[in-house]
């Protein structure tokens, strides 16, 4: 949906993305590496376009572009969606090579999610198969996971699913983690500045 | 001094690594995990790595070759 949220961090921040965007998107989810746990996607701008048009008009759909704060040089994407009776999922998280935004992305989604939009809980899916972003749910503190038998087909194949939860009043420690670690990033990268 | 980084890389990833240790064959090797093998290893070290560096030593080798790299220069 088209919303006017963004949420700054200390190295990094998230703005609503636009259809300027489309192009990043696209070269985002085209690459061979990041797109090997996502659904078959278009690299043709003109089907982000497209995307991003039906996106606008979908409620409860937060679509962001995690930037380099200063630069402005774009990093990544994320999203929280799928909003219903207080909960939500968090996803669609791509970060373009060699980028160090991860944590503070995390950290800013589950602002979003509990200080912004006010929800109770959030949860990310993530295939099973893609070891290093399991792991990285782990690594946040998030203790309330699940397996998700068989939950998509995709190139012939039915693939598990780890789901994280995260509820509000589990988040406390999780933010500290995350914080704490995105501090010491913002430091480090001004420090090389 | 490969030692030293490997020593790192076992508190931080509380696995067993070594020489050929990368994040392709180390899932424990996340986003969270690199930012604190990153910082593990300055320490130890006493090397800062430049910021262009910090996303691209995903390996114990590059780890090792950029440490030795500076101590060259």
């Amino acid at each position: 949906m088209r919303h006017e949220l963004s949420l700054r961090g200390e190295a990094f921040g998230l703005r609503p993305v636009a259809d300027d965007d489309a192009g990043f998107i696209a070269g985002l989810r085209s690459d061979p590496e990041l797109g090997r746990y996502l659904h078959a996607t278009s690299a043709r701008v003109e089907d982000q376009l497209a995307w991003l048009a039906r996106y606008y008009e979908r409620a409860g759909d937060y679509y962001f572009v995690i930037e380099r704060l200063g630069s402005g040089e774009r990093e990544g994407l994320i999203s929280v969606y799928d909003i219903a009776d207080g909960q939500a999922e968090w996803g669609r998280w791509l970060l373009r090579p060699g980028s160090l935004a991860a944590v503070e992305s995390a950290a800013l989604i589950y602002q979003c999610a509990f200080d912004v939009l006010g929800l109770d809980a959030v949860c990310c899916r993530t295939l099973a198969a893609n070891e290093r972003v399991v792991s990285f749910h782990d690594s946040c503190g998030v203790a309330e996971r699940r397996l998700l038998p068989a939950y998509v087909s995709q190139r012939g194949q039915d693939w598990d699913a780890v789901e994280h939860r995260l509820t509000r009043a589990a988040w406390p420690p999780v933010d500290a983690r995350l914080r704490q670690l995105a501090r010491l990033t913002a430091r480090r990268l001004q420090r090389g500045a | 001094m490969i030692e030293t980084v490997l020593d790192a890389l076992r508190v931080v990833l509380k696995t067993e690594v070594n020489a050929d240790t990368s994040v392709h064959n180390t899932p424990q090797w996340d986003s969270l995990r690199h930012i604190e093998v990153i910082f593990a290893v300055e320490d130890a070290t006493g090397v800062q790595f430049d910021e262009a560096e910090l996303g691209e030593l995903d390996s114990v080798a590059r780890i090792v070759a950029a440490i030795q790299a500076k101590h060259a220069a």
